[in-house]
């Protein structure tokens, strides 16, 4: 695998993190489901695990970036197997709407696996961390850089959607409304 | 508050690694990266139900 295909699948893998942020909202939004703090954290280590990726699209590939998007992973699969465990009796309901017959810390931990594999499957191609021949790199594409900031306007968009929900205190265990917007009525 | 604080400096950790320096936003990670897991085990208080 070259440096620039290491680079379009870098960029690809941004559209896939946008998306589960995108999703995340969307649940949040359309069927007015609050994330708790365990599904807060889990969202904060999807969005970590986008920084491995913008760092390969800026800066050419480096085993190092693919350390970082592992570390946020392997903690991101920690956080939600605890999620399913705190809801693994028989009858407990589970926290949240089930989508396609799981629950949303459930698809995320099959996420974060998925993305150990794929990290894994990615760290295999040496010729990715082989110097460039052209003397300069060249400048990401439209089509990396658009990836890039459609990630960051989607966690800018958690900071507020948090500070909604949580206020200036502690995050409720259920929250079931938005404190600021509470206080403010 | 917490994830607040947290989501926030996600996105600085995100606009670092765009714009800034290589070494910061690697540094700047391992912070938010051990205040994320820090913040996990603040919260992991519930006694998960399981007998073996």
């Amino acid at each position: 695998m070259t440096r620039a295909l290491a680079v379009t699948f870098n960029a690809l893998s941004l559209y896939a993190v946008a998306l589960v942020l995108a999703a995340a909202f969307a649940a949040q939004l359309l069927l007015h489901e609050l994330p708790c703090p365990l599904c807060l954290l889990q969202r904060i280590q999807f969005a970590l695990l986008a920084i491995g990726p913008i760092l390969n699209v800026r800066f050419g590939p480096r085993p190092s970036h693919y350390a970082l998007s592992l570390l946020a992973a392997v903690a991101g699969a920690a956080f939600s197997t605890r999620q399913i465990l705190l809801h693994i009796l028989p009858g407990d309901a589970g926290y949240g709407t089930a989508l396609l017959g799981y629950h949303y810390y459930t698809w995320a931990l099959i996420g974060f696996a998925a993305a150990i594999v794929l990290l894994a499957a990615i760290l295999l191609c040496d010729r990715q961390f082989e110097p460039d021949t052209a003397t300069t790199q060249a400048p990401p594409g439209a089509f990396a850089t658009s990836a890039v900031c459609l990630v960051i306007v989607l966690t800018a968009l958690n900071v507020v959607s948090t500070l909604l929900e949580c206020g200036f205190g502690p995050c409720a265990d259920n929250p079931t409304v938005y404190e600021l917007l509470k206080r403010g009525t | 508050m917490e994830f607040t604080a947290l989501f926030l400096a996600v996105t600085i950790v995100m606009l670092v690694a765009w714009l800034g320096r290589r070494s910061l936003a690697l540094a700047l990670f391992a912070v938010v990266f051990l205040a994320s897991i820090a913040t996990y085990l603040h919260h992991a208080t519930d006694t998960l139900k399981l007998s073996f």
